[in-house]
């Protein structure tokens, strides 16, 4: 692995609201077009993780370095480090007052400063792509769940961003919508997209994802490839942890 | 003795009394306008920093909590003593229903913006948004849209509380009201003319503010 291929890493990274210490000293790198995926129990920090490495919340101790710039750094001009990194809610947070399509075109709008043309010429490719071209002047209020979400992707990728963190994105979906929205994720992997992914969709992590990182309070207790971790993982706590998963999907 | 009602003195009257009503509709306008605009700086002073947060606190208390009638008497008669200035009474009488209406618009305009989920700023901030952006695009369309109901239902207020300029001289409807019953020593039927007036007036509006209520009603 050369240093070139590198595109996210984050070291020695904390993180305490404070007494509760969520993040304890993580180390992460992703190359570029690599798919990671982050498992682990709720409240092991894996959110907060991906909350620091777009800023949205401030890393207590740390560094993260994005093409080797510390975003950490005092200097680090934030709206333009963002602008690089896409990031997807678990509740999708689109702009109620605004269309599906003015929802994709605000970023390119308002950040780029691209011409509403040209921004609205861009927000109309990405709702095509994750098979929404028929929802463009529509209100999120109006759009399913599922929908909601893929808006809330093509919002993201608008940016034209290296790299693209999915905060457990299907968690708040009803079942019958998750697939559409994996089939997106799924077809942007494809496409050589660099992703950090927080899911509990083990499946999804097996196909997709070219590693496989686990938490449990706020430490990576284990790493490696997707049929290694599943199919044999080392520690005592991902094996609970794999097992209570299989539990709630027979429920 | 039964008390022998005579209308004429309001019918006679009626037209000096309407004409007091531009000084009523212009005295509104203008400490809304005025107001809008200042509660709104306040509100944002109020949930900026620490030390701009307290003086807008400081200014929404003071202002909401003098009695309107002392602070236009204050403002009438203090304020030119210790500004070396002198205001027109219209210029008194706006002044003090602007403070007064701002500091109540300021805790209006902080209740809608807090009342945004911090889920719209993280996804804002997180397409490469500025605070500013942030704030002009995504919170403040939709904080002032959830509160124009409540926007309506102080001006109504507003409407109404002019009616106080009438102890300074501001030739509003209420000021012709106590001239045309001093004059026709007929205050019962005057006053109950005016009162009738108010109500024809405000009552609309009070019907547009309920219409409001139900076209913006919150939904999440």
């Amino acid at each position: 692995m050369t240093v070139d291929d590198v595109l996210l890493r984050a070291v020695g990274l904390h993180k305490h609201y404070g007494a509760l210490h969520v993040l304890r000293g993580i180390d992460l790198t992703v190359r570029r077009g690599e798919v990671v995926v982050v498992i682990g129990p709720s409240g092991s920090g894996k959110s907060s993780l991906l909350r620091c490495l777009n800023r949205l919340e401030d890393p207590s101790a740390g560094h993260i370095y994005i093409d080797g710039i510390d975003i950490v750094a005092r200097s680090a001009n934030l709206p333009l480090v963002r602008r690089n990194i896409g990031m997807v809610f678990q509740h999708f947070n689109l702009f109620p007052h605004m269309t599906a399509l003015g929802n994709v075109a605000e970023g390119p709008r308002t950040v780029l400063r691209m011409s509403r043309a040209a921004a609205e010429q861009r927000a109309l490719d990405l709702l095509q792509k994750v098979g929404l071209g028929d929802k463009v002047n529509v209100r999120p209020a109006q759009l399913s769940g599922g929908q909601q979400q893929r808006v809330a992707i093509a919002r993201a990728l608008a940016m034209q961003p290296e790299i693209m963190l999915f905060d457990e994105v299907t968690s708040a979906l009803d079942p019958e919508l998750v697939a559409g929205v994996l089939a997106v994720m799924r077809r942007l992997a494809e496409e050589g997209m660099t992703m950090v992914v927080v899911t509990h969709e083990m499946e999804f992590a097996r196909q997709v994802g070219d590693r496989i990182v686990v938490f449990e309070n706020g430490v990576i207790i284990e790493e490696g490839k997707p049929s290694e971790v599943l199919r044999n993982p080392r520690h005592a706590s991902t094996q609970r942890f794999l097992r209570s998963l299989l539990k709630e999907d027979r429920a | 003795m039964a008390y022998e009602w005579d209308w004429s003195a309001l019918w006679d009257n009626l037209a000096f009394l309407l004409d007091g009503l531009s000084l009523t509709v212009l005295a509104s306008v203008v400490s809304m306008a005025a107001a809008l605009v200042l509660g709104l700086l306040v509100a944002l002073a109020r949930l900026s920093g620490r030390w701009l947060g307290a003086a807008a606190q400081v200014y929404i208390e003071l202002f909401r909590n003098v009695p309107l009638l002392v602070l236009v008497l204050w403002v009438f008669t203090v304020l030119p003593l210790l500004g070396g200035f002198t205001l027109s009474p219209l210029m008194s009488g706006t002044l003090p229903l602007t403070l007064k209406i701002s500091a109540f618009l300021a805790e209006i305009f902080r209740a809608g913006i807090t009342s945004i989920a911090t889920g719209q700023t993280h996804a804002a901030l997180a397409i490469g948004m500025t605070r500013t952006q942030v704030l002009k695009r995504i919170v403040l369309p939709q904080a002032i849209r959830r509160v124009i109901p409540a926007l309506g239902s102080m001006w109504v207020s507003l409407f109404k509380d002019t009616s106080i300029l009438s102890v300074i001289g501001v030739g509003e409807l209420m000021y012709q009201g106590r001239i045309v019953a001093t004059d026709t020593y007929r205050p019962l039927e005057v006053f109950t003319g005016v009162a009738v007036i108010y109500y024809l007036l405000a009552y609309p509006q009070a019907l547009g503010v309920n219409w409001l209520f139900a076209k913006f009603q919150v939904q999440e």
